[in-house]
């Protein structure tokens, strides 16, 4: 992975469509992004399509990033998530319970924190995270990594769906008042 | 579907549909009140902002090399849409221009601010670790090492996930992220800012019940990233243990037992197994 800064170089170089910035800029996150994606989906078909949705979106919204309201890697990885929710929301047919194998991942880095990524915002709000009841904690990874729906954490935590949308709430909340922001 | 409640507010729509709880018809009313609703859409980046980083433990997996082909024949010919996203393309060509330099150098300029406070934020953290370290006393109390608090530890079901102790006097000025892949038994150490003094060393410590004295994982902190081996102790007592790092002459503890405990911590989930 490239520094932030210079992440940030090759999105204002794809913002006047210089096409080589972008193939670095694929090269540099291609792995990240898959692994967020793929981990949601669970299947490889479905994770190549929203890949490729998603540089397309890259390519024609990098004007739009600010890199004073986000991180690159951040800002693409959001594009990312919210393409391959979407679809699991969309195809009633990916079954969080369906296709295991495709999890059975050869990773390129058993890793990830031996990366540059690593900022002062995931350290705060790793320390966050720790404030949070266990339970609760839980749900937010889970929704966060796997992209699960109150439904389906309903079904997996074996609660109501309404406790889950209360218990999602307050924990948000404790995030954001140990946040301070 | 839920029974709406009083906690159904913009605020938690935009925080539920960033972490990516809502259902279908929800989060179709939440894009679209993104696109047409600018405070919506600040609320979104609010949380973006608080909770996007968690990508950060998500393990990279190298895709198929046939994506960047098929998405290279994709944008062939398709300039990036800033130049054609404008309504009145025709008669506007000259202003589009003017447009994209005006608003570049707008961007050329947030650009270096957010370098700038990038620059600042990792000066100010470095100056509170190695104050912390060098001379706790003259920081204000709170920001001061707590000695270590060896919790009493409630055996919990072994899991397989990822781990992280975030090693640190307080919420504000962390040191050291420890995280612990409990089934590969390894654990790597990230140093926030700032080597040890000169003459001394970090060195970081597993203390559990199950043994009488805190164990040795080595020094760390020598550079900004130190991975350790924990063969030697089995998944429950490595997901269970307090985790400590301790100021020592160089080289590490002379005595076999931590000198001085700057930080200690109990492990938390980061990263649940995929299931």
């Amino acid at each position: 992975m490239l520094s932030s800064q210079e992440l940030v170089w090759l999105l204002a170089a794809v913002a006047k469509g210089d096409r080589a910035a972008f193939e670095r800029l694929y090269a540099a996150t291609r792995a990240k992004l898959y692994g967020v994606v793929l981990r949601i989906l669970r299947r490889r078909d479905l994770a190549d399509e929203v890949m490729q949705e998603t540089y397309l979106k890259i390519w024609n919204s990098a004007g739009q990033f600010d890199p004073a309201m986000s991180s690159p890697i951040t800002w693409m990885v959001a594009i990312a998530r919210n393409r391959a929710i979407d679809q699991v929301r969309k195809k009633t047919e990916v079954s969080i319970d369906e296709d295991p194998a495709v999890l059975e991942i050869a990773a390129e880095s058993p890793d990830p924190l031996a990366r540059r990524e690593m900022t002062e915002e995931l350290r705060r709000l790793l320390a966050c995270m720790g404030r949070l009841d266990e339970e609760r904690r839980r749900l937010v990874l889970f929704a966060y990594y796997d992209g699960w729906s109150r439904e389906q954490l309903a079904a997996k935590f074996g609660k109501p769906v309404n406790t889950v949308k209360t218990w999602l709430r307050r924990a948000l909340m404790e995030i954001r008042e140990c946040l301070g922001s | 579907m839920t029974d709406a409640d009083d906690t159904d507010t913009p605020e938690m729509l935009a925080a539920e549909y960033v972490l990516g709880t809502l259902a279908g018809n929800e989060r179709e009313k939440a894009q679209r009140l993104i696109a047409s609703d600018p405070a919506f859409a600040a609320l979104v980046r609010g949380w973006e902002h608080r909770i996007g980083q968690l990508h950060a433990m998500v393990t990279p997996v190298e895709p198929p090399p046939e994506i960047w082909s098929r998405i290279r024949a994709r944008i062939e010919g398709v300039e990036p849409s800033a130049a054609i996203v404008l309504p009145h393309a025709g008669h506007a060509a000259r202003i589009v221009a003017e447009g994209n330099v005006i608003d570049l150098r707008k961007r050329l300029g947030r650009w270096r601010q957010a370098a700038a406070g990038l620059a600042a934020i990792a000066a100010v953290l470095l100056a509170v670790v190695v104050t912390a370290v060098r001379d706790p006393e003259l920081l204000p109390g709170p920001l001061r090492p707590k000695p270590i608090e060896v919790t009493k530890v409630v055996e919990k079901e072994v899991n397989p996930g990822r781990f992280v102790a975030v090693l640190q006097p307080n919420a504000a000025s962390p040191a050291f992220i420890l995280t612990v892949d409990v089934a590969n038994r390894t654990a790597s150490v990230r140093r926030v800012a700032g080597g040890p003094p000169p003459g001394k060393s970090y060195e970081l410590w597993l203390v559990s019940d199950r043994f009488p004295a805190p164990r040795s994982l080595g020094i760390v902190g020598a550079n900004d990233f130190t991975r350790a081996a924990l063969s030697a102790y089995d998944p429950a007592v490595l997901s269970n243990a307090t985790y400590a790092v301790s100021l020592e002459p160089a080289g590490g503890s002379p005595s076999g037992l931590p000198t001085e405990v700057l930080f200690a911590s109990k492990l938390i989930e980061s990263v649940p197994p995929s299931r």
